[in-house]
């Protein structure tokens, strides 16, 4: 914690504020489908569930499909692809709030993977810059290097998260997916 | 903030949330903490002439403002009541077992609850006299004083 007024600068002129530093700090069990899911990724692998019943591929998986309302185990994994196109974004504009440490805009993306499917949110864009990123971009994953992966940000709700295994996405070069290809899976 | 390790072959992840913002002192907290950050006490004159200690803007029986009237009390003061902390947490001011304890310091009529660092609780008794163990860095913040001490271990 930094000195609560770090921004006086006269050690005599009168106090005048006084910072608070609410903080709640917790920790949890990762529960087993999550925690298989970061064991992949520690080792290079994306891994997801598909419903037996409707056939829709979670990533990460949640041991659960919510459409039918039935369970996913084991059984049903499969491992990903590390590439697909991308079928949302959102340009962040960073204010300077406390813990922010970006201050320039950045993208968070919406990846669709290829086959057998399945899709990862607020995903970060490599190589090129904001107003590059487009709707059908094919891209693939930039994995972190093996000795430097962590799943540190891997939590039971952190349903689409593969920070400090995967760096980011860049453009593969290959041509678009066209948007008519794309209707149904915008999110 | 977010780390991750295994314990008996489980996966745990801890979390760190943390949500600062600052709050403007006014005219007598400003004072109040002014004076810790040169190591001394202030208490404010209510309007039926008692000093209130730790000050405050209204007078506690009327309600009515109070004048900008301070008054340095203590350092020594006398415990009125207190409580143990057998397992203190990382929240709390001492590292090891303390006390919380309501001290009027000399010259106020009202009491200023703080840490007791007394070492044992056999140390502790209600009306014993106190006196303040100073920071060396000292930046306008409660803390600035680390703890009372029992007067005869001063």
């Amino acid at each position: 914690m930094s000195d609560p007024n770090q921004d006086v600068v006269d050690p005599d002129a009168p106090v005048v504020g006084m910072d608070y530093f609410m903080s709640l700090h917790f920790e949890e069990r990762i529960c087993p489908v999550v925690r298989r899911y970061a064991d992949a990724l520690l080792e290079g692998k994306l891994i997801g569930h598909r419903c037996p019943k409707c056939a829709l591929v979670y990533a990460p998986p949640r041991g659960y499909c919510p459409i039918d309302v039935i369970e996913t185990t084991d059984a049903d994994e499969v491992q990903l692809a590390d590439r697909g196109f991308v079928t949302n974004y959102t340009v962040v504009t960073p204010v300077a709030y406390y813990g922010q440490e970006a201050t320039e805009p950045f993208a968070k993306v919406s990846v669709q993977l290829d086959e057998p499917g399945g899709s990862l949110s607020l995903q970060d864009v490599l190589e090129i810059g904001v107003d590059d990123v487009r709707v059908g971009m094919r891209v693939e994953a930039v994995w972190v290097p093996a000795a430097e992966r962590n799943v540190d940000e891997i939590g039971n709700r952190s349903w689409g998260s593969a920070e400090g295994c995967i760096l980011g996405w860049r453009p593969t070069g290959e041509p678009d997916v066209p948007a008519e290809q794309i209707s149904d899976k915008v999110f | 903030m977010c780390s991750s390790k295994n314990v008996n072959d489980e996966r745990v992840s801890t979390h760190t949330i943390e949500f600062p913002y600052t709050r403007t002192l006014g005219p007598v907290y400003s004072a109040f903490l002014t004076g810790l950050r040169d190591a001394k006490v202030l208490g404010i004159t209510s309007r039926d002439g008692k000093v209130l200690c730790p000050p405050t803007e209204w007078d506690p029986q009327t309600g009515e403002s109070l004048d900008l009237d301070f008054i340095e009390v203590g350092p020594g003061g006398v415990v009125e009541t207190w409580a143990w902390v057998t397992e203190p947490t990382r929240k709390h001011p001492l590292d090891h077992p303390f006390a919380f304890a309501l001290v009027r310091l000399d010259g106020a009529d009202t009491a200023l609850l703080h840490a007791v660092d007394a070492g044992s609780i056999d140390a502790m008794r209600t009306g014993m006299r106190v006196t303040p163990r100073w920071k060396e860095e000292r930046i306008g913040y409660i803390t600035d004083l680390e703890a009372f001490v029992p007067e005869a271990s001063a």
